[in-house]
């Protein structure tokens, strides 16, 4: 255990020292929190400011569609009415817009008999001002509405009620959640184990790699037993990923905490983790990231540079990959037999079972069987990646035989 | 007692052979060479000494008794390739090997300085390994070997890539280590350094053992038949009857005698006939009986 210990130590700390270290830790949060920021001022900025002027001969609809356009939910433009227009209007209108004193102007001709609708033609100053004329289209559809119900008898409050959009509460396995918030922090931890298992799992094979290279491993060899150096560096890199998950992770509930961030962004963007999400992340981090790395391990013992871990490191990605392709059917349906076998797959475990048990209630005994699975096989794993590690680590240029290992696994 | 004892120890990579019924034992206290041109199994025996590999058939015993890794800590390792991290500090390096060999960080940084005074590396401390020549690393992975006080040195081709100040300095220590009672086992292709330091010595060739035995008695089994001889005047004593053949370099001889003849023989008449100003019957050398015995050229 003390050769372990001493192994993991050194491996922990040469790595923390390390300035690809520091920068990598440091930029995640950065960029976390440039992300919030950055998407909160451009969503503010798609509230279009445009300024327009409206011509109608019908002067009701006109104020009722500068009210909707000044003063609406999706708006803040500025819109001046002119009512009715002349024949010079246009004229006008058409050098305001290249003078840039306005951004466009909207034209409404009512229709020749009372049941049939105005026509609107809209003159932008610009025809990628998307937004503005969206908006327009909007507010029009809601002012036409409006007056409609109106018109067949309806009163303005009974109107408004109507033309609330509708709220749909969402209630998980009793308790009532914001669904927006935790499919945002299911994936947000979910592409942070992906990104860190893979990080770190092949760093183990790469670190193995180097020592084979540097032939320190035969000054360790001579004192150590195979197994206490493979478990030894995959602790120590291990707990280089979890040091800066650890810090990702205060950094996220620091950014999604404050309430400066809630106040920029509004309640739509806040991300939340509850308590049961933080454990489950760090459970099923660390249970993949022992499974990953021991095949990392096992991959890095038998090959001989980095050029060949290349061709072997599909065999790390690709489980990986299969969960990012599965993501699709698991979010659709959290709870559907697809996921619950796949989420008992011990390679697909971590990733898929983390997933579900944040969007669903996967059972009790679901999460159990998962672990207890996971562990079975990070174990299997481990007894056949070190006994690998022991023949490949002394082989050059050339794959270790089965006869071989077999003789290995007879001397301990 | 044998420190190490090697019994129809059988080694195969591949279709190689590498090993091949290879037995012989060190005693305890000894300086011990393991000689033999490259690829003649040396690493691979060492190896099995100290359970890197296993031999595929034969036994290894160690302190007198079958393998085990348990003994480990008392032996002290220099692998032939330099194994050290590049990126690490010197002392930090060292320190860390010492635990590893069961010492605490204290002591072990303690000797690592101790050693480093001693082996005149005392500017290296601080840096890193990658920033120090390779005679300075090799010296680092020797102080490595040693840091634990081992009772058995273990060092494959310690010498090489050394300037012969160096390789003086590492001679010397390991001798010291000798005087302290420790066992000490190198391996070399040069055979005239083991000459000098060994007191007892194993050949091997292709894997099998070509001859082992005390330095002095091996040179026993072989006559001392031949003459180096420095003189002015006539060189026709060289004709004497107890000559065999010769090489004349204009006043300096080389002189291979008869088998069973006598030296004095051949001095005599030389004074004669001659000034003698050196006279001198040569011993054996290792090469030369290496050659000998496998009647094949050694590479240097």
């Amino acid at each position: 255990m003390r050769n372990v210990w001493l192994i993991a130590k050194r491996e922990y700390l040469e790595r923390v020292r390390t300035r690809a270290f520091l920068v990598s830790t440091l930029m995640i949060p950065l960029l976390m929190g440039g992300g919030i920021i950055f998407s909160t001022v451009t969503t503010r900025k798609a509230k279009p400011t445009s300024h327009i002027t409206v011509v109608s001969p019908d002067q009701q609809l006109a104020t009722d569609l500068q009210k909707e356009l000044e003063g609406g939910k999706e708006s803040r433009m500025t819109v001046d009415v002119i009512s009715p227009g002349n024949s010079e209007t246009r004229k006008t209108l058409d050098s305001m817009l290249v003078d840039k004193q306005i951004d466009g102007y909207l034209i409404i001709t009512p229709g020749t008999n009372g049941s049939q609708r105005p026509t609107f033609s809209y003159t932008p100053r610009s025809a990628a001002d998307v937004v503005t004329s969206d908006t327009i289209n909007t507010a029009l559809r809601n002012v036409l509405l409006r007056e409609r119900l109106t018109h067949q008898g309806m009163v303005a409050g009974e109107v408004d009620s109507l033309m609330q959009p509708i709220e749909v509460d969402t209630t998980q396995a009793g308790r009532k959640t914001d669904t927006t918030s935790s499919y945002v922090a299911a994936f947000v931890l979910f592409f942070l184990m992906y990104m860190v298992i893979l990080l770190y799992g092949m760093n183990v094979a790469r670190s193995i790699i180097e020592e084979k290279t540097s032939r320190v491993f035969e000054v360790l060899l001579a004192t150590i037993k195979p197994e206490e150096m493979m478990a030894g560096k995959v602790i120590g890199v291990g707990s280089v990923g979890l040091t800066q998950v650890l810090v990702w992770l205060i950094a996220a509930i620091l950014l999604t905490g404050t309430s400066l961030v809630t106040a920029v962004a509004g309640n739509a963007v806040q991300v939340s983790l509850s308590p049961m999400q933080i454990i489950f992340f760090v459970v099923y981090f660390l249970l993949g990231y022992l499974l990953y790395s021991s095949i990392a391990a096992a991959l890095g013992a038998m090959v001989n540079s980095e050029q060949e871990l290349q061709q072997l490191n599909m065999f790390l990605v690709m489980p990986l990959a299969g969960c990012m392709f599965a993501l699709g059917p698991v979010i659709t349906n959290p709870s559907g037999l697809f996921t619950r076998v796949l989420s008992l797959i011990p390679f697909c475990t971590p990733l898929i079972m983390y997933l579900r048990i944040s969007l669903a209630a996967p059972a009790a005994w679901e999460i159990a069987l998962s672990i207890v699975l996971m562990v079975a096989t990070i174990y299997g794993i481990l007894w056949v990646a070190s006994r690998i590690y022991r023949v490949g680590i002394l082989m050059y240029g050339k794959r270790p035989s089965l006869p071989e290992i077999m003789r290995w696994l007879k001397y301990s | 007692m044998a420190i190490v004892e090697l019994q129809q120890v059988r080694k195969v990579y591949d279709s190689k052979i590498a090993v091949d019924d290879l037995s012989f034992r060190i005693e305890s206290g000894s300086m011990f060479g393991l000689l033999g041109p490259n690829g003649s199994g040396k690493t691979s025996s060492i190896r099995m000494m100290i359970g890197i590999t296993v031999p595929d058939s034969g036994q290894v015993e160690l302190f007198d008794r079958p393998f085990d890794r348990k003994y480990l800590h008392r032996v002290g390792y220099l692998p032939e390739e330099r194994g050290l991290y590049k990126k690490m500090k010197v002392i930090d390096q060292l320190t860390f090997l010492g635990e590893l060999h069961g010492l605490d960080a204290a002591t072990a940084t303690k000797r690592a300085h101790a050693w480093c005074e001693k082996m005149e590396i005392t500017e290296a401390i601080p840096k890193k390994t990658e920033e120090l020549s390779k005679g300075m690393q090799q010296k680092i992975q020797f102080i490595a070997a040693l840091l634990h006080e081992p009772d058995l040195i273990i060092m494959d081709e310690p010498f090489s890539g050394l300037d012969p100040v160096n390789a003086t300095l590492l001679q010397d220590t390991l001798v010291d280590l000798r005087n302290q009672g420790r066992t000490v086992l190198f391996s070399t292709h040069r055979m005239d350094q083991v000459e000098k330091l060994c007191d007892a010595i194993c050949l091997i060739n292709r894997g099998r053992l070509v001859l082992s035995g005390g330095m002095q008695e091996i040179k026993s089994r072989y006559p001392k038949n031949r003459v180096q001889m420095v003189f002015e005047g006539d060189a026709s004593f060289l004709n004497n009857a107890s000559v065999d053949s010769y090489k004349n370099y204009n006043g300096m001889a080389e002189i291979k005698l008869r088998d069973g003849a006598d030296a004095q023989n051949l001095l005599a008449e030389a004074v004669t006939k001659a000034r003698i100003t050196r006279f001198e019957v040569m011993e054996p050398t290792l090469e030369e009986i290496f050659i000998e015995k496998v009647g094949d050229r050694v590479d240097a």
